[in-house]
Order: structure tokens, then sequence, then C-alpha cells
């Protein structure tokens, strides 16, 4: 098989390098359309702000992988970025390689399920841009079904990976319906913006903002649909909320634990749940010793984040099965285009050599024994190309190294010619 | 009929442990390899069940409450049937094997010493002593598993407030879950213990001429009618919630397993038959 994959990711190349050769959908289409037809037949350009890769079927026989990494490197032009910070691929590992990426275990962040919705939409943009041929559509077929399985059959994207997320996974043990709860975030900064949208997905009743910087807050509250309270005096409302959120830059506590005790008798003593994820921390940890509040900072957070991280790292061995499977039943189907075009040239070549004998012959049999002759050599040929035909489909159906097979059925074409043949025909 | 009888009888106690062993695999794996094997093996272990007590009553023409070890494999059957209810109602899978523990219990010592009594007083042929001891024992259900997830409840309370996040953890429905099906449980056993209540107070001082208010099993099942209803009103009035409420129905099942023990086994009352 004629493909070829290049790849810059987190294992060879530092992230200033991949920022700088992270492509936008413009750019793809830029590189799409100097690309195609001239370098490539056809391809794929997958980009994301940890990975930059290039799969194509090269327009010419005497392209390779250096071609292809002098085209990105030329079109982005980004200094410093030189051949070792690629890794390369060829015919059955570049598409090992694309199902890895597709499943998530080659991510930074193992099982990382964003990278399946990017594989998905780079294949989209490459149709689109008509960049995708019979190969590609193939591939992606079979990449699309592998992420799908990986997912399902798997527990590779199961769990919380991020601190933000692993404070709603908590969040989500202690309240069943996020529907009919109220939560406040304090601090709009990078932090409390994601822990926000985070609320706001899982389907949070009410949610508020607070900020310092009453302007901050505001633009959040205005993107979230939430609303806002004044920083000054959030304590005094404290009480409304079952969730309080905070991440801000402050470097004292701006909740004390008498600030909760005060906030809980308000509460009557139903359940609270304050989550810190402010580093220096923004409220008095001894508030985890009150009754019915739950308080977690970065550091319990993250036990859940690594625990999670461990379970996904512990899934890669079944997801890997499950890409020996889906790569091994794409190059049969790939190794059966070569096998059944050759098995036809075959039996075509015998069928010629066959009628053109009996068509020079017949005249010496009666009109009686010709339509005999018709049948009998149609049989011995049928018999002698009986066993090299089982044995030619038995090459697409081990499933083996594509180069392998297409080695083997050169071999049969060069024996008998059939190159030629094929062209003659075409 | 004796002979299936007794191989049910002795079948039983492996049919429940067959579930549990299901419920305890998905649990310990966390996988959802037997999610719905294993809902239809406690099915078939309490269609079973169901046949062993048709035929229990057919064949000696009593209904299976006329004596403690009866009434035990009665009460494996009403705590696993309402759970595989509260399972179908709530599609809340990961509990199972807490409540089917409680039902294999019950079950061994039933299977274990249990006779077979063709003759027994006729008072316990009575259709009303039936939906007394039915309603009774359908109640004694709901409040054991209400003690059950309010045991959860407590663990994975703790847990959580320790930072442990471990299979506990990952396994157990929400704190908000646990303590919605420990009081829904505690309700439902509170209606049917004042439903058998109403009924003892009725038709038991007519039926046995040695009935007296001091019996320790209604003394024992009045204290834990109180204590539940206590519960539940300071529930609904807001004065109680969370933890407080759980370790009082807690405290309301051990007191009716104290009560049962003291009635069956070391006192003599009326309500002993055994």
């Amino acid at each position: 098989m004629n493909l070829f994959g290049i790849s810059i990711n987190h294992r060879t190349a530092p992230v200033e390098l991949r920022e700088a050769l992270y492509l936008t959908d413009e750019q793809i289409r830029n590189y799409v359309q100097k690309t195609k037809g001239s370098l490539l037949s056809e391809g794929l350009v997958i980009s994301t702000c940890n990975r930059t890769e290039v799969y194509g079927v090269p327009a010419n026989a005497s392209f390779g992988i250096l071609e292809i990494q002098n085209s990105l490197i030329n079109h982005k032009l980004v200094s410093n970025l030189k051949p070792e910070h690629f890794q390369t691929f060829s015919s059955g590992e570049a598409i090992r390689h694309l199902f890895r990426v597709a499943t998530g275990i080659d991510s930074l962040i193992v099982g990382d399920n964003q990278i399946f919705k990017q594989v998905k939409d780079s294949f989209s943009l490459a149709d689109e841009l008509k960049f995708s041929g019979f190969l590609m559509k193939r591939i992606f077929d079979a990449a699309i079904k592998t992420g799908k399985r990986a997912i399902t059959e798997t527990g590779i994207s199961e769990g919380a990976v991020t601190v933000s997320y692993a404070a709603v996974q908590l969040i989500e043990k202690i309240f069943s319906n996020l529907n009919k709860k109220s939560a406040l975030v304090i601090g709009a900064g990078e932090t409390g913006e994601i822990a926000a949208k985070h609320l706001k997905e899982r389907g949070i009743g009410k949610l508020a903002i607070t900020n310092r910087t009453i302007e901050r807050a505001e633009k959040l509250a205005e993107k979230l649909k939430a609303k806002t309270i004044p920083f000054e005096n959030f304590k005094e409302n404290l009480h409304e909320y079952d969730i309080v959120l905070s991440a801000t830059s402050s470097s004292n506590y701006i909740l004390t634990k008498e600030d909760i005790v005060s906030s809980m008798k308000k509460r009557n003593y139903n359940s609270c749940v304050f989550m810190d994820i402010a580093v220096p921390r923004d409220i008095e940890p001894s508030a985890k010793e009150i009754n019915y509040v739950f308080y977690n900072d970065i550091d319990s957070l993250n036990i859940i984040v690594q625990q999670n991280l461990a379970r996904r790292r512990e899934e890669i061995p079944k997801v890997e099965k499950i890409i020996d499977e889906e790569v091994s039943s794409f190059l049969k189907w790939f190794s059966s285009l070569e096998v059944s075009p050759t098995i036809k040239t075959l039996r075509d070549y015998f069928e010629a050599i066959r009628a053109e004998e009996v068509e020079k012959n017949k005249n010496r049999f009666s009109p009686q024994d010709q339509e005999k002759l018709d049948i009998i050599t149609k049989r011995i040929i049928n018999k002698i190309l009986h066993q090299p035909t089982i044995e030619i489909k038995k090459l697409s159906e081990s499933g083996g190294d594509p180069d392998e097979v297409a080695m083997q059925i050169n071999l049969i074409r060069e024996l008998f010619g059939l190159e030629n043949k094929s062209n003659k025909e075409d | 009929m004796k002979t299936t009888i007794d191989f049910f009888n002795f079948f039983l106690p492996f049919m429940y442990l067959c579930t549990f062993g299901f419920y305890f695999y998905d649990f310990m794996k966390g996988g959802k390899k037997f999610a719905n094997s294993k809902r239809l093996f406690l099915f078939l272990t309490l269609l079973i069940h169901l046949i062993y007590l048709i035929l229990r009553t057919a064949e000696f023409d009593h209904p299976p409450i006329t004596n403690v070890f009866e009434i035990f494999t009665v009460l494996a059957f009403a705590i696993a049937f309402s759970y595989f209810i509260l399972e179908l109602v709530t599609d809340i899978r990961g509990t199972g094997l807490f409540i089917i523990i409680i039902s294999i219990i019950f079950q061994v010592i039933s299977s274990f010493y249990i006779q077979d009594l063709w003759q027994v007083k006729e008072v316990l042929r009575s259709h009303l002593l039936g939906i007394h001891v039915f309603s009774a024992l359908v109640g004694y259900s709901a409040i054991t598993i209400s003690a059950v997830y309010g045991l959860l409840y407590l663990i994975l309370y703790k847990e959580i407030k320790l930072n442990k996040f471990g299979l506990i953890f990952d396994r157990l429905p929400s704190l908000e879950i646990l303590e919605k099906l420990s009081f829904y449980s505690a309700i439902i056993g509170f209606i049917l213990l004042t439903f058998a209540i109403i009924i003892g107070i009725i038709w038991l001082p007519k039926a046995f001429p040695k009935f007296s208010y001091a019996d320790p099993k209604l003394i024992g099942t009045s204290l834990v009618w109180i204590l539940y209803g206590i519960g539940i009103s300071s529930k609904f009035l807001g004065r109680l919630q969370g933890k407080k409420v759980i370790i009082l129905s807690i405290i309301g099942f051990v007191i009716a397993i104290m009560s049962t023990i003291v009635t069956n086994f070391l006192a003599k009352s009326f309500h002993s038959f055994y």
C-alpha cells in the first residue's frame, strides 16, 4: 500500500514547535490546494494544539515521506523545525498510527475524547476539499469504527482527568440532580471559567459568579447566562448556594471556617459542597470538619484525576487489541483489492490461450466433436487454475503484511507476464 | 410434591448465592458485563422462590407464616423482591449485593431449620392473620432495605469526607440518592407496619386468649413504629435530615431485629408459634 504518514506530536517536539506548526482550517485548505494532485493524489491533514499529522498517497511513485515532510515545513516556515521532530509511517504502520490517534491512546492525556471528534472533523474537511479519495474514505470508516469501539468496549475515556472536571464528578457523587441545585463561582479567571462551563454543561439549576472586578464577572455571566453578585457582599448570600467553587488568585483565605459555619446555620445544615481549586487556597481547610460540608482542594481533586488516568492506562492493552483487529481487517480488505484483479487477469490469460488454440485446431475435429473440445479444454483450464486461485485468495484472507502480499502477487504477475496483459487491456 | 419442596428448599440458597456472585462481580469489576444477566438471574431466583412458597402453601394447607423459619424464607423473598422492584424503577444497579446478602442470610437459616408442619393451630390458617403477617413482613423488609441504604450512605459520606476515592466512591450512587432510597423505603415500611399494627390491635385480642399488651414483639414493633414516625415527621418538618434521619432508621432496624430474636427465641409469648 502506497500510503505515508508524518506526525509531529508531544513525544517528538516541544510545545513551541507544535504550536508553531498548528494549522487552522484555512491553512489546511491552502496546504491541500498546494499539494493535491502535485504531491499527493489523496490525503488527510489533522492539526490540533498537540499534534499535526499528514497522511497521503503520493501522486508520483518517486515521491516519499521526505517530500511530504518538506511540503509541510515549507508551507508553515517554522524555524528550528527539523526532520527528527517528525514520526514517519508507511502503509500498515500509518493506518495503525491513525487508529491509535483516533482512540486517544496516543494523546498527551490518555483517552482524550476530544481527539476523536477532531479526527472526524479532519476527515470531513478532507472530504469537503475532495482531498479524500477511495482509499482515504475507507480509512476514515475504519478509523471511526475503531474509535467508537474503543469508547464503547473499554474504559479508555471514562472518568474525569482534569481538576475542574473532577470537581464536577465529585459534586455529582453528593447531589443526584444538578438541575435543582445552585452554584456560586468565586473568581472569573480561566480556571473559574472552565469550572463554571462544566457546571453549566451538567445542567446546574442556578449559576452565579462573583469577582473582585465585577466587569469580568459580568462578561463571563453573560456568556454562560448566569447572574453576578458583588464581591463585597457575596458572603451574606453564601447560604443560598449548594455548591461553592472558588478559583481566585487571592493570597489569603476569602472564606474562613466561621463564614461557612454561619452560612450552614442559615441553611439548616443542608449539605453544601466547597471546591477550592485555587493555588494558594481560598477556603480555610478546617471547614471540612463541619457536618454536611464537603470540602475539597486541588490536592484531593488531583487524587481523582490520577486514579482515573491510571485506570485509563490499564485499558490501553484492550484498545491495542481492538486496533490490531481493525488494522488486520483493513489490510485484509486492502489485499483483496490487489488479489481479485490478479485472479481475473490470470484466468483471462489462460482462457485467451485456450480459445486461441481451440480456434486454430477446431477444423481438425468433426462438427459434433468441436463442442466437446470446447468443454474439455475449459475443464482442463479450470482444473489447472483451481489450486493457484485458492492460494491467491488465501493471501488476501490471511490478513498478513500487505507489502508481503503485494510482493507475492507481483511474483505471480511477473511469472505469467500479467502486468503487460493488464496494461494492454487498459 | 414433598420431594420438589425439599429440592427447592436447598436449591434456593444456591440460587441466591449465584445471584449475589453476579452482583459482586459487577461491583468489583465495574463493568457492565452482567448488567442485564444479573437482573435476569435475580428474577429467576425470585420465580423459583415464589413457586416454592406456593407449593408449601398448597402442600401443608397453610400460608408459610406459622413459625420463624417459614417467616424467614418469606422475609428473604420479600427483601429480594422489593429490591428487584426498586432496581427496575430507579435503574440503580450497583447496590444489589448489599441487599441480596440479607436475603441469603435469612434463606440459609430457613433452609437448614425449616420443618414441615401439616398440623398447625387453627388460628394460623386465618386470612386476617395472613394479611397481618404479610403487611408486617413486607414492612420489615422495607425497613431492612432502608437500613442497608442508610448504612451505605454513612460509609460513602465518610469516604468523601476523608477524600477516599475507592471502590465505594466509584460504584455507589450519590449521597442524595442513597438518602432518598433509605427514606422512601422507611416510609413504605412505616405505612405497612401501621397497617399491620392496626389489624393486630383490632383482631389479635379476639383471636388469642393469651393476648397481652406487654408482649415483647408488640412493644418492640411499637417502639420501631414510634421511632420511624419521629424520623419521618422530623424530616418532613425539616427539623432533621441527612445522617440523623439515617441513624434513626438504622436504630429502628436494630430494635426490630432484637425484638424478633427476643420474641421468637428467648421469651414466651402468644406471638411465638415455634
